[in-house]
């Protein structure tokens, strides 16, 4: 396909915005997490739409350590959460408030 | 926020069929990425998330990055979407109030607002899309170029990684282990002490063996 970069760049800007909004917004924490994926996600298609217009292929090495890092982080962040849950039986944000007092 | 919206170039415009094909793929994407942040339902959200992953692996293959297509619905939509699936049916809660606008959290959305701002200066400007894409040659993205890179030149961070991923597995285990086990035996060995010292109290003398069961038939 024969599309130029910046239409690529565009829909990751789009992609990452949609993620960090659920991140911000959302109080479920299975949900900001979903949004985090998002965000990593988006960076992944800027980093392979740069790879592709430069010709360079390290772009690519990049967006797979990201994904590799995504699946540590999910898999850390559903223990803290089910650790969370087993604890305080919620996984809303705003109640696990441990922490401020 | 449609990429397809955008004005045709005027010195390169892309072929008709490329920019429709495009045009869907970006709208799956964007459309079922909306889906998954406002369902309430968190089944709902982890199976449109599987359909954004695989509309991005799509995107990937169309900028031949043939691997990291592979990889994304391997990884995203086969690990970690189980993972997510298994956890939401640990605890599925309904929740009784999903958007939560409070004047703090306000804030965040001043800085969402901020951050898009800075966003689209950067992408408005600077970039231009009357380039055509250069073409890149037949092994762009494959499993072997890809494999040369990763472990020839970047050989360090692959370990790291691996390192990483170690870490993470044990620290999940750790994290997300039931600990009924471990506080039964702290009580019970809290309960032998106890015992042990009654024993003892009674008969200053004798010392030997001084156990749970002999505790009992002094």
């Amino acid at each position: 396909m024969a599309i130029p970069a910046e239409y690529y760049l565009i829909l990751s800007f789009a992609l990452f915005l949609i993620g960090t909004a659920g991140v911000l917004l959302r109080r479920n924490a299975l949900i900001v997490l979903m949004g985090i994926e998002l965000q990593l996600n988006g960076g992944n298609l800027a980093l392979l739409a740069f790879s592709h217009q430069l010709g360079d292929q390290k772009g690519h090495v990049f967006a797979f350590l990201v994904i590799a890092l995504a699946a540590a982080e999910a898999a850390v962040g559903l223990a803290i959460l089910v650790g969370l849950f087993r604890s305080r039986q919620t996984i809303n944000l705003d109640e696990a408030s441990m922490m401020k007092r | 926020m449609n990429p397809a919206n955008a004005t045709a170039a005027a010195t390169y415009s892309p072929p008709v069929g490329d920019i429709i094909l495009f045009a869907i793929m970006a709208a799956w994407v964007v459309g079922f990425a909306l889906v998954t942040i406002t369902r309430r339902n968190p089944v709902t959200a982890v199976m449109s998330l599987v359909a954004t992953f695989f509309g991005l692996a799509a995107i990937y293959a169309a900028l031949s990055a043939h691997f990291l297509a592979v990889v994304q619905v391997l990884v995203y939509a086969g690990a970690i979407m189980v993972l997510f699936i298994f956890v939401v049916m640990i605890l599925n809660r309904e929740e009784v109030a999903p958007l939560a606008l409070r004047p703090m959290r306000l804030l965040g959305v001043v800085a969402a607002a901020y951050l898009f701002f800075v966003f689209w200066k950067v992408v408005s400007q600077g970039v231009a899309t009357d380039v055509a894409p250069p073409v890149v040659p037949e092994t762009f993205g494959t499993v072997a170029s890809i494999g040369d890179l990763l472990f020839r030149e970047f050989l360090y961070p692959f370990e790291a990684i691996s390192l990483l991923l170690l870490v993470a597995i044990v620290g999940g285990v750790v994290v997300s282990r039931s600990h009924q086990k471990e506080v039964a035996a702290l009580r019970a060995a809290d309960y032998r002490k106890q015992v042990e010292q009654l024993a003892s109290a009674d008969y200053p003398g004798k010392q030997e063996e001084p156990s749970a069961s002999a505790g009992g038939h002094h």
